[in-house]
């Protein structure tokens, strides 16, 4: 087994929320102002190793603990008690660019800024020429950085970063910046730092590429330690559990048309299940139950449905129409059913919006905006990227 | 512990430094000049007031027999300056350098040394016009520099400890600048720049002056550069030992309060 690389030993902190934040040596001598306050504690005895050459994922909603650990465990803040041991050199990348001065060139920030996160002198100018090739600055190394783009500064704050050649590796979501061919090559670098076989600490919220590039990653909720382990399964139980923590919206349907018939009910059972509810995995038999009533008989209509990502896209729109099931009339109360077996959705929320339209699709009686909102969670195939899985059968040699 | 860390980044406060020495007069078109405008100007001012307005003799230097306003003010109001924008500034400094203490690991002392080595350099260079100036009255200082060097070196121990201490105290509470501000004014004329001591009167006040400015922790640095500069002679052994000490206490004071409360400095900014 590796050796372990850094150390977080029972680690607490707490900050002292004032209740008036203005602090004034009036407050101090009339000894009032400073009592008053009430501890916050955002990392509560939290524990673990990460060993060498292991790509380690702190995964958590935000307000968790996340970055007061990572604070923490770069020596930005003092724990109140436990302790954070470090057997390499770190370097820890909370925010790009951090001490840039405007009115100093690119050149001038490189070295200052390097030297900020610990380089010496030798090792800068020796390094100097690889990090300006790598921001793709040459031309405008010699300007002061006030003139430069944002983006331009992004990327030679990462050049920067990325070359201050540490042991181990703290990055706090930085992986998102700049255009994406400058992405790419971040995150080009990214494996390359990890297939040197240097330790990387990895704080983001793209469970993505938790999964694919962590070799173990911990879960935190309100400063606590939920689970912690391999990464792939911790994020299925992290996305399920804040899927499921999210109550079903306040009904926000919204409903137009003429009104002779309406959607008065919409239900969703799961495998065959007797209870209506709201919630699916990949791959369940999902039945949809729309309940209708009619205040007079309606000639040929058209009833649809449609599912449509929250926020997104519609990823299907069926109708009775297309599939030839359209009634001479229908009049009354009753119900109509849609079978969706092995639904192809992965893991998201989404909506359910109903329409009853005349056969040309001109007049509408009634269409429900939102008529249901639904979570997919966590099933078979498990895909954490698109809209809908294909169900692909990979074969690799 | 802190002191070992602080020299084991001295890269990163030679940088900082020279980012203070190099931003200082970006974007003005007589650039480094103005640092020599300033004290030319209050010396001009000085000795139009003292001149004319409150008619005074200066007195002669002994044994150098020097009798020039201008340049007795200049030799007091140089080191002064320094320590004055040091502490100023480092309090500024160290706040706006707020940022950087909340992302990045590093020794935050580096933000007042910093600005600690940008005036030194800046004083050593006033010194080399003021010496020119004492040269061409035919006053022979050359001799005494090294002498000067060193009670400089007290002179800026000293300052770093008391801008430590400040801008440490500033973090937590702003109303020490301003405060500051106004002590710095008392202790301005508690120091003898632009008077001399030997011409006090001797009542009460007068009295209390003259102790204040022979011996208070600033005054006798000044009585020191007017021995060196103006009068020509060294100062008394019993006074360099006084210096000493000061300088050795402040710098401990201040880097052991600087120390103590720099690791809550990320959370209180």
């Amino acid at each position: 087994m590796a050796d372990t690389i850094l150390t977080v030993d029972h680690l607490v902190k707490s900050f002292r929320i004032h209740q008036q934040k203005s602090t004034s040596l009036k407050q101090l001598i009339a000894g009032k102002g400073r009592n008053r306050f009430d501890d916050f504690i955002a990392v509560n005895d939290v524990t673990f190793d990460v060993r060498e050459g292991e790509v380690f994922g702190i995964i958590g909603q935000n307000g968790s603990g996340k970055s007061t650990l990572l604070k923490c465990m770069a020596g930005i803040l003092q724990p109140n008690s436990g302790r954070v041991v470090v057997f390499r050199r770190m370097g820890a990348l909370l925010e790009l660019g951090a001490g840039f001065h405007p009115e100093l060139s690119g050149r001038e920030n490189v070295f200052l800024n390097a030297a900020i996160l610990g380089m010496g002198r030798k090792e800068i100018t020796a390094r100097f020429d690889e990090i300006v090739d790598f921001s793709g600055l040459r031309a405008f190394i010699d300007q002061p950085v006030k003139t430069y783009s944002s983006g331009m500064y992004v990327r030679l704050a990462f050049a920067v970063a990325i070359n201050v050649d540490p042991q181990l590796l703290i990055v706090d979501e930085i992986l998102a910046v700049g255009d994406v061919s400058f992405q790419r090559r971040c995150l080009e670098k990214f494996v390359e730092f990890r297939n040197e076989g240097r330790t990387i600490v990895l704080v983001t919220h793209d469970l993505g590429s938790v999964k694919s590039l962590c070799d173990r990653a911990i879960w935190l909720e309100h400063g606590k330690t939920v689970d912690a382990g391999d990464p792939g399964d911790l994020v299925e139980a992290y996305t399920e559990r804040m899927l499921g923590a999210e109550a079903p919206a306040a009904d926000g349907s919204v409903r137009r048309g003429s009104g002779e018939i309406k959607i008065v009910q919409i239900e969703m059972f799961v495998n065959g299940g007797a209870t209506a509810v709201k919630r699916c995995r990949t791959n369940d038999d999902v039945v949809i139950r729309l309940h209708y009533e009619a205040e007079k008989t309606i000639p040929q209509p058209v009833v649809g449905i449609e599912i449509e990502i929250l926020g997104g896209a519609t990823v299907t729109a069926p109708n009775t129409r297309d599939v030839g099931l359209v009634p001479a009339t229908m009049s009354g109360a009753g119900v109509i059913e849609i079978a969706l077996a092995n639904i192809s959705l992965v893991p998201g929320t989404y909506d359910i919006h109903t329409s009853i339209t005349d056969f040309n699709r001109a007049l509408v009686y009634d269409n429900l905006h939102e008529a249901l909102r639904f979570d997919v969670m966590t099933g078979k195939p498990y895909e954490t990227g698109g809209v809908v899985t294909m169900r692909p059968a990979w074969k690799l040699d | 512990m802190s002191l070992r860390r602080a020299i084991a980044h001295r890269n990163l406060l030679y940088l900082l430094s020279l980012k203070e020495l190099r931003t200082r007069y970006k974007k003005s078109v007589l650039g480094w000049a103005w640092s020599l405008f300033n004290p030319l100007s209050q010396m001009l001012i000085f000795t139009v007031i003292f001149t004319y307005v409150f008619v005074a003799q200066p007195i002669p230097g002994d044994p150098s027999g020097l009798k020039n306003f201008p340049l007795y003010f200049l030799s007091g109001l140089l080191p002064w300056n320094f320590f004055s924008i040091t502490t100023s500034v480092a309090m500024a400094n160290v706040q706006s350098g707020s940022g950087l203490i909340k992302k990045v690991s590093f020794p935050h002392e580096h933000l007042v040394f910093s600005v600690l080595i940008a005036q030194f350099v800046t004083l050593l260079i006033e010194t080399a016009i003021l010496t020119i100036a004492l040269l061409i009255v035919g006053q022979n200082v050359l001799k005494w520099l090294p002498v000067v060097l060193l009670i400089y070196s007290l002179w800026a121990l000293f300052t770093a400890g008391v801008a430590l201490a400040l801008s440490a105290f500033n973090v937590f509470f702003h109303d020490v600048s301003y405060l500051w501000t106004i002590l710095s004014q008392i202790l301005f004329y508690m120091t003898p720049v632009i008077y001399f001591t030997v011409g006090l009167p001797d009542v009460l006040v007068g009295r209390i002056l003259k102790t204040a400015a022979n011996w208070g922790p600033t005054g006798g640095f000044i009585v020191a550069f007017h021995n060196l500069f103006y009068d020509g002679h060294m100062p008394a052994a019993r006074l360099l030992l006084y210096l000493a000490l000061l300088a050795i206490t402040s710098f401990t004071i201040g880097m052991w309060i600087f120390g103590r409360l720099s690791p809550r400095f990320a959370e209180e900014m």
